[in-house]
């Protein structure tokens, strides 16, 4: 009896203390908010990080003689294959050291994904600095996940020097700004040279003879499925960059996919004649002319620059701040890269345009936020001429030499004129590739082609876009006028959900 | 007695309080935390003011909930025609076997041990469209035209639940031919001994005996396949124009590319009373029965 009354005591005991432990691994330990892979070194930096944090601890600051320690989190520290990038990286963290020694850098490497993005901010864990998509800017300011650095920047004297539309991008309606450019960029064409040599589409000179027109863009897919057996065109259809592919394609042929009526409301105008005239063009690329790859309905992106860099397709929509894709990451050779304007349409020529952001968690304190914008300066990719930031662009510029990516001129986020002719004294020492490769790229995004994402709730009209893409690629009898109808119906009531009625 | 019987009592409560924190931190608060952000405006996860059934309208609204409800039904519907009867065939025919029946055992389990990422990337090849898709390079032996598979809308449902039971039938079946095992061998050799062939003992004796089994699990497979997310999302993205939207891949969507988690939730808890309401369908359909 005795022991059978122990057997139960002990019993309840180990239930009990399995539960508490269970749930004593459930806690919120709010001095522990470095990423995991991070080292137990910036475990141990994390105290004088949480204090900065509260206004109490600032108000109780010690002798102001003595400077605060201050850390950053690198998310936009290379990934762990790139090693070259890193030994660039850990310089700049030394430099950094020699500048402002309270302030100590972490790597944090953080590839941003919608679906890990929130768990880490909710959890404390979002690095100080990170590089987000060009699709994502409002939506993180909207749900407060970053820091407004309108302040910092000032400070800095940045503030005036970005690109007013990429600025736009960037900042919520007040005129508060949450980000800064890594880089700008434009749609154009990328082409894949071996291919257009395979298919005798080269001048006399050996530079691939591109499309200027939409009549010629689907001719010369067509020459190069004929003579090569590749897809003339990667044409994405997966996911949301197909919309976002086809809204440049329909600017060409003269569409206006929204409007912004001017009070609060917008009008959704996927169904104009001129946006159907595109989808069908869309449509005769897989029908008529049967020169897309085997299933753009599973392109995206990324897959797209594996077609290109790997020989599938010769051409594919893409900007210029992701050439390190076909060539770095799928291998295709860096004389064998060139880029064009995305042809003229009935509508004119038009490059959409906008900037991969540099993001600020929303922990951030002002003092790391600055010490931030300070690495980023000496990364060479603020606005500054200083001797650390010259330095900073030349060691960018040299690692991509020596990685084979194309070294060409950055889309111009940042307009004070001597960054950018220092940027392209040095491009022009160092460049690795023939700069006629992609002279009628920047001949078509220097004009007056370059245009901004449509208002509105753009990413729910690419969603709609990329469903009647689907929709034409998939079914030769798909009827474009009706499809598109719809997808305008849908995006209306998107519209209005949001934004209200006019 | 009265006071001896509170004790025992109390001791059995005592056990099973560890289980109860536990249920109730890890499901039934998040269960109802979920219903309630349903109701709610959030900034990020943040609660910010009671909206009432604001959410479910909108969600309602969603010019792409229709395809994804009727999708779904549609995924259903498939798994039970597709997928049902596979596991029990698969379980009678192995279970009648006489020889390699270990084999056969392994070899229809060896899909489960796949990654499920892997598998559904694995048939995604299969059913490429190009020349290159494996499918459409046999059919090119024997001089048939390339296929579009996954991109005709009309394929794509049951290519997906082909995809599916090829995954886990085999681990239904041996949920089956453990139960076939547990069936008296006299039956068999009375029958058998009656004249009854195989096919009369499968008919009067196995059948019957899994039939109870069947019952459970087709509720299961329904309560399953309703939640279908990665499958159709790895492989069609949802598409051709949403033929293959499941309501999970939108509340995913809502959820982790919109950031909307109160859209989200409330999606969540419209799946959760589509599946109580079948459940409940069934077990009055089938408790009928049984009286």
């Amino acid at each position: 009896m005795k022991k059978s009354t122990i057997k139960k005591v002990l019993g309840i005991m180990c239930s009990i203390t399995v539960a508490a432990s269970m749930l004593a691994g459930c806690g919120n330990d709010t001095t522990a908010s470095a990423p995991a892979e991070d080292t137990a070194k910036e475990a141990e930096a994390e105290a004088p990080k949480e204090e900065a944090k509260t206004e109490d601890a600032a108000e109780e600051a010690p002798a102001p003689e003595e400077a605060e320690e201050i850390e950053v989190t690198l998310g936009i520290w290379p990934e762990d294959t790139l090693a070259d990038d890193i030994a660039m990286h850990e310089g700049f963290v030394e430099k950094m050291k020699t500048m402002d020694p309270n302030v100590t850098y972490t790597p944090a490497y953080y590839k941003y994904a919608t679906d890990t993005f929130m768990p880490m901010v909710e959890s404390g864990n979002c690095p100080t600095v990170f590089e987000s998509w060009f699709t994502e800017p409002q939506k993180l300011i909207a749900t407060q996940s970053v820091s407004n650095i309108t302040e910092e920047l000032k400070a800095k004297g940045w503030l005036d020097s970005m690109n007013p539309s990429i600025k736009a991008l960037l900042s919520d309606k007040d005129g508060n700004v949450y980000g800064i450019p890594r880089d700008g960029y434009a749609l154009g064409l990328m082409l894949n040279v071996e291919l257009f040599e395979e298919a005798g589409l080269v001048d006399e000179s050996g530079y691939p003879i591109y499309p200027k027109t939409m009549d010629e863009l689907a001719e010369t897919a067509k020459t190069i499925k004929d003579k090569t057996g590749a897809a003339g065109l990667c044409l994405l259809a997966k996911d949301n960059a197909g919309g976002w592919h086809f809204s440049n394609i329909a600017w060409n042929f003269g569409a206006t996919l929204c409007v912004d009526n001017g009070d609060g409301t917008y009008t959704s105008n996927l169904n104009s004649p001129e946006a159907i005239a595109a989808m069908e063009y869309v449509k005769s690329l897989k029908w008529d002319y049967d020169v897309l790859t085997a299933d753009p309905t599973n392109e995206d992106w990324g897959t797209g620059f594996t077609q290109l860099g790997t020989g599938n397709a010769a051409m594919y929509i893409a900007a210029n701040d992701a050439v390190n894709q076909p060539t770095q990451v799928n291998g295709l050779p860096v004389d064998k890269l060139a880029m064009c304007a995305i042809p003229e349409g009935p509508g004119g020529q038009f490059s959409l345009f906008g900037g991969t952001p540099y993001m600020f968690s929303k922990d951030a304190t002002p003092a790391q936020i600055t010490a931030a914008l300070d690495y980023i300066e000496v990364m060479g990719k603020g606005p500054s001429t200083s001797d650390d930031a010259i330095a900073g662009i030349e060691a960018d510029i040299q690692n991509k030499v020596d990685a084979g990516v194309p070294v060409i001129p950055r889309f111009p986020c940042w307009t004070d004129q001597a960054v950018v002719d220092a940027e392209n004294k040095i491009i022009a020492e160092k460049g690795n590739v023939d700069t006629k490769m992609f002279q009628p790229y920047f001949d078509a995004t220097s004009s007056e082609g370059l245009r901004s994402e449509e208002p509105g709730q753009t990413q729910d009209m690419y969603a709609e876009l990329t469903k009647v893409m689907q929709s034409v690629i998939t079914d030769k009898d798909a009827d474009v006028t009706a499809l598109m109808e719809t997808a305008n119906e849908n995006y209306q009531k998107i519209l209005d959900d949001t934004f209200g009625t006019k | 007695m009265k006071s001896k019987f509170k004790k025992r009592d109390m001791l059995g409560w005592l056990v099973m309080l560890p289980t109860l924190i536990l249920f109730a931190f890890f499901v039934w608060e998040p269960l109802f935390e979920n219903v309630r952000l349903s109701m709610f405006s959030a900034i990020r996860y943040e609660l910010k003011e009671f909206v009432g059934f604001e959410n479910y309208r909108r969600v309602l609204n969603n010019p792409d909930f229709a395809a994804a409800f009727k999708n779904t039904f549609s995924y259903t519907l498939w798994s039970l025609v597709i997928g049902f009867l596979v596991p029990i065939i698969l379980g009678i025919l192995i279970s009648e076997t006489v020889r390699f029946k270990s084999l056969f055992r392994v070899g229809i389990y060896f899909p489960n041990i796949i990654p499920g990422l892997a598998t559904v990337w694995i048939w995604s090849f299969f059913f490429n469209p190009g020349k290159t898709g494996v499918l459409n390079i046999f059919l090119s032996k024997i001089g048939i035209d390339p296929q579009l598979w996954l991109t005709n809308p009309k394929w794509t449902i049951p290519l997906i639940i082909i995809t599916l039971t090829w995954k886990s039938a085999g681990s239904t079946a041996l949920i089956y031919m453990a139960n076939i095992s547990g069936i008296s061998a006299d039956l068999y050799e009375a029958a058998t001994i009656d004249g009854a062939g195989i096919w009369k003992r499968i008919r009067h004796i196995t059948l019957p005996s899994v039939f109870s089994l069947a019952k459970t699990l087709l509720i299961l497979q329904v309560i399953s396949v309703f939640q279908i997310l990665y499958e159709p999302m790895v492989m069609t993205n949802g598409g051709p124009n949403n033929a293959s939207i499941s309501l999970m891949m939108l509340m995913y969507r809502y959820a982790f590319r919109d950031f909307n988690f109160p859209a989200g939730a409330a999606l969540s808890v419209m799946i959760c009373a589509v599946l109580i309401i079948l459940s409940g369908i069934y077990m009055f359909a089938t408790k009928k029965r049984d009286e």
